[in-house]
């Protein structure tokens, strides 16, 4: 055996040196008259079968998927450890260490995507990647020592979590999960600082601006720099509250016992709340980027909602409608465990009725590129009936109903099985009820009115239209906080008595949430067109038109299946490394107490 | 058969949003190409570089396909027929050609009711690219009439001016102002356009250094009550003027008193 390895080895004695004497004078000999020559560093590289574009395109959208998953999810994880230090409620922090358990394998595929994306640019676009780099330098240094202090954050954050449970200690551990949450959020602001300079440059900052001459301050803090951090702020708790959804599903459905159905159908719904909860706000996110996006230049403004992009609108109203409709769903069919809410089962019809109005008037299109036989075809510019729907006065309506039909069904819910003691409850009911009627008649009104004034005036409708459902929300819910103050219980939620079909609504939300992201990715990079930095470093490389929709939409769902696919590796792994932590939530021994606080969650 | 469940509604899920994005119409945002032809470059070839141009490229659909910004060119307007055939009598004793090349070179001409000026820096595009976009457009409806020597003429002036440089040599402030396409937005004087703030009186309403701030960096302070407008102003206007030309127009606009 011996002899036989020394054989099969023995060319490493005798081959090697001779090979490597060979190499050394093919090198030299190739080398000669290379020296020769000037060396000119080239613009671009190519990569194999897929072309640069796609490469760069994958590596940037799978970092940025599970960026945003291990942003999001310390976000809830310290939120859920407060309530769980504040409330005395264990379960709260068994689920936060839960969540956290998530991110240790998530942080290590970040990082590796993170770096196959910087290799990807150095080697395919190293052009771009020096000028981006002679700007941003110091802060590219910041970048990774920050990253460097997160990761051991989070290191100490989870493999102290049983260590200081207790006394000050937890609460330096709670301060950890605070600190991992500010150097994520520092090590988000600084990369979105380079990106958002390729969209919105300063204007000091010409084709003829050598990157060494351009104040680093100015292109940091570019013009679209702010409104992204916070759009991506808000939509990193969205994702972060549907993955973890999914996660929860996923354990649900493949249960061994009652005790952890219970857990994970727990879990699930925080992670539903979460995301949802998120969501409703993320439009307004969007609409501020939107304006700074036209402010920033009229014609990007323009090619974004009305150019080529213009379909593209379409899909992500789709795509949203899906996102409410299976939120709702789950909220409806998870009703089913919580004794007393069959009086609000009859309700829910009509809800989806007006969702699913909402989703169709949201999804027209109205303005679309068509030549001129289509033109003829449909008799006009607009469609005679969908023209009416497609304008932003009906759109702007219909999504303001969708989120108050939403706010609606998580009342239901939290109201479902609570019974008021408070001797005012009929009227605080009943003005609950005006509020929502208040809030749809001043959205109705400024939808209508909206046809009967130019443009620019009905822009400022949407103002007063969000104004009056955020009005409406936050007043019904601090009358119902007063209201269930010591409500009594019509009976414990049967915590894992889901039913199946339940859980695939999570898992249709996370795949939907990863997919708008894809598709908002695309948006966002695709309106620079033939630019890498908006009119001021042209594309000149042979994919430097943008793609289509529909070709986008191929890239987009490979990087959503190779994301969910790792994801579901990292799920496995986590279950491989420790049992789930059961929490007390599907027990006997819950009282009202406990009760209220679940539900606490949805108020 | 749980986990094939999940993967079957996961997989399903992305198949449908796929197969949506590819059923609605695929537009591509391609890359403006530099034209060239010979002196007998015919209609047919014209009018299909114009077609890809109009499509493409020069951006013209982001306004004219949507007829809230700008009237659409290819569809009838006000019963006037599509753009090839009401061409002819929008300016009266001009004929179309002259019309549509004016309409791109000096926006602020002709501007049509109910409409702001067009959003448009004919700068960015070469000469040929103009004619051809000219003769893409007289054909919805109407005979193309450009040729080969528009497009000669148009060559010979593309080569003379200068590259990168300023739109004018002048350093009279009215010619500079003309040249760059100010008065296209703002007034002076009963001159342009009443879209901006008016340049009658700006030297009693606004301080010297915010004149040159405004010109050189139209995004650092947008004025009040034109907010809509912001992003609308070139943002490399300090870079068409040399140092002198600059320093010609802010002193001219502070001027400008009450």
């Amino acid at each position: 055996m011996l002899k036989h390895n020394h054989g099969r080895w023995s060319w490493i004695n005798t081959g090697l040196p001779v090979a490597v004497m060979l190499g050394i004078g093919l090198v030299a000999v190739a080398a000669e008259p290379l020296a020769a020559q000037s060396y000119t560093p080239r613009e671009y590289g190519d990569f194999p079968v897929i072309g640069s574009r796609a490469a760069i395109w994958i590596a940037a959208q799978l970092h940025l998927f599970f960026a945003a998953f291990v942003l999001g999810v310390p976000m809830f994880a310290v939120v859920a450890e407060a309530i769980g230090i504040f409330s005395s409620d264990s379960r709260y922090d068994k689920l936060a260490k839960e969540f956290t358990r998530l991110l240790l394998v998530s942080y290590s595929a970040t990082a590796i995507w993170g770096a196959i994306l910087v290799f990807g640019l150095i080697t395919l676009y190293p052009g771009l990647w020096g000028y981006l780099s002679e700007i941003f330098a110091p802060s590219m240094w910041v970048y990774v020592g920050i990253f460097f202090f997160e990761s051991f954050t989070l290191y100490l954050y989870y493999y102290g979590w049983d260590r200081w449970k207790k006394g000050r200690a937890k609460w330096g551990h709670w301060g950890l999960g605070i600190l991992l949450n500010l150097w994520g959020t520092a090590v988000m602001l600084i990369a979105n600082s380079w990106l958002t300079y390729m969209m919105s440059p300063p204007a000091e900052v010409t084709p003829d601006t050598a990157p060494g001459m351009v104040q680093f301050w100015s292109a940091f803090a570019n013009a679209t720099w702010m409104p992204i951090n916070i759009h991506r702020l808000i939509a990193n708790v969205v994702f972060g509250g549907a993955i973890v959804g999914a996660y929860a599903a996923f354990r649900f459905l493949s249960a061994k016992t009652d005790e952890e159905r219970a857990h994970y159908d727990w879990m699930g719904y925080i992670g539903n709340f979460i995301a949802i909860s998120a969501l409703i706000v993320l439009p307004f996110a969007g609409y501020w980027l939107g304006r700074e996006i036209y402010e920033f230049n009229q014609q990007m403004g323009t090619t974004m909602m009305g150019g080529f992009m213009s379909w593209l609108w379409v899909v992500q109203a789709f795509l949203i409608a899906v996102l409410f409709l299976a939120g709702n769903y789950y909220l409806w069919v998870g009703m089913g465990r919580i004794p007393g809410a069959e009086r609000f089962m009859p309700y829910t019809k009509w809800m989806l009725l007006v969702l699913l109005i909402g989703a169709a008037v949201w999804a027209t299109p109205r303005n679309m590129i068509a030549n001129r036989a289509e033109i003829t075809a449909m008799g006009g510019q607009f469609h005679p009936f969908l023209g009416v729907l497609g304008v932003m006065s009906a759109k702007n309506t219909a999504v303001n109903f969708m989120i108050l039909t939403t706010f609606l069904s998580f009342l239901l819910y939290r109201r479902a099985n609570k019974k008021s003691v408070v001797s005012w409850e009929k009227t605080g009911t009943t003005i609950q009820g005006a509020l929502f009627v208040v809030a749809a008649a001043v959205v109705l009104f400024y939808g209508i009115y909206g046809y009967f004034v130019p443009s620019i005036v009905r822009i400022g409708f949407s103002v007063y239209q969000v104004l009056a459902v955020i009005a409406a929300i936050i007043l019904v819910v601090v009358i119902d906080i007063l209201m269930m103050r010591g409500a009594k219980s019509r009976g414990e939620i049967r915590w894992g008595e889901m039913p199946e079909r339940s859980q695939y609504a999570l898992f249709i939300l996370a795949v939907t949430f990863t997919w708008l992201m894809g598709l908002m990715g695309f948006a966002r990079s695709g309106i620079r067109q033939h630019w890498h930095v908006f009119e001021v470093i042209r594309d000149t490389s042979v994919d430097a038109a943008t793609p289509a929709l529909g070709y986008a939409s191929i890239v987009i769902s490979a990087c959503v299946l190779i994301f969910l696919s790792l994801v579901a590796f990292i799920f496995w792994v986590g279950g491989l490394a420790e049992k789930p932590v059961i929490s007390d939530v599907g027990g006997g021994a819950a009282d009202s107490a406990p009760l209220a606080k679940d539900q606490g969650m949805a108020g | 058969m749980t986990n094939i469940k999940i993967l079957g509604v996961m997989i399903g899920t992305i198949a449908v949003y796929t197969w949506i994005a590819n059923t609605i119409p695929q537009l591509e945002s391609v890359v403006p190409e530099e034209l060239s032809f010979s002196a007998d470059v015919s209609p047919a070839e014209l009018v299909a570089a114009g077609a890809e141009l109009y499509s493409g490229g020069g951006g013209c659909t982001t306004c004219h396909g949507l007829e809230t910004r700008a009237p659409n060119l290819l569809s009838d307007y006000n019963g006037e027929g599509t753009i090839g055939q009401r061409c002819g009598t929008r300016v009266t004793g001009q004929d179309c050609k002259v019309y549509l090349h004016e309409s791109m070179v000096s926006p602020a001409d002709h501007i049509v009711e109910g409409f702001e000026p067009m959003v448009f820096q004919a700068r960015v595009l070469s000469g040929a690219q103009i004619w051809s976009l000219v003769a893409f457009l007289q054909d919805q409806g109407g005979t193309v009439t450009v040729s080969g020597s528009d497009l000669a003429t148009a060559a010979e002036a593309d080569a003379a001016a200068p590259v990168g440089g300023p739109a004018v040599a002048s350093n009279d402030p009215l010619e500079i102002m003309r040249g760059n396409l100010c008065l296209g937005c703002h007034v002076l004087e009963g001159e342009g356009a009443e879209l901006g703030p008016a340049f009658d009186g700006m030297g009693s309403r606004i301080a010297t250094d915010r004149i040159r701030r405004g010109i050189v960096d139209p995004a650092a302070e947008i004025a009040d009550g034109f907010d809509h407008l912001a992003g609308s102003m070139p943002p490399n206007l300090g870079d068409m003027l040399t140092a002198r030309q600059l320093e010609v127009i802010v002193d001219f606009l502070a001027g400008q008193g009450g």
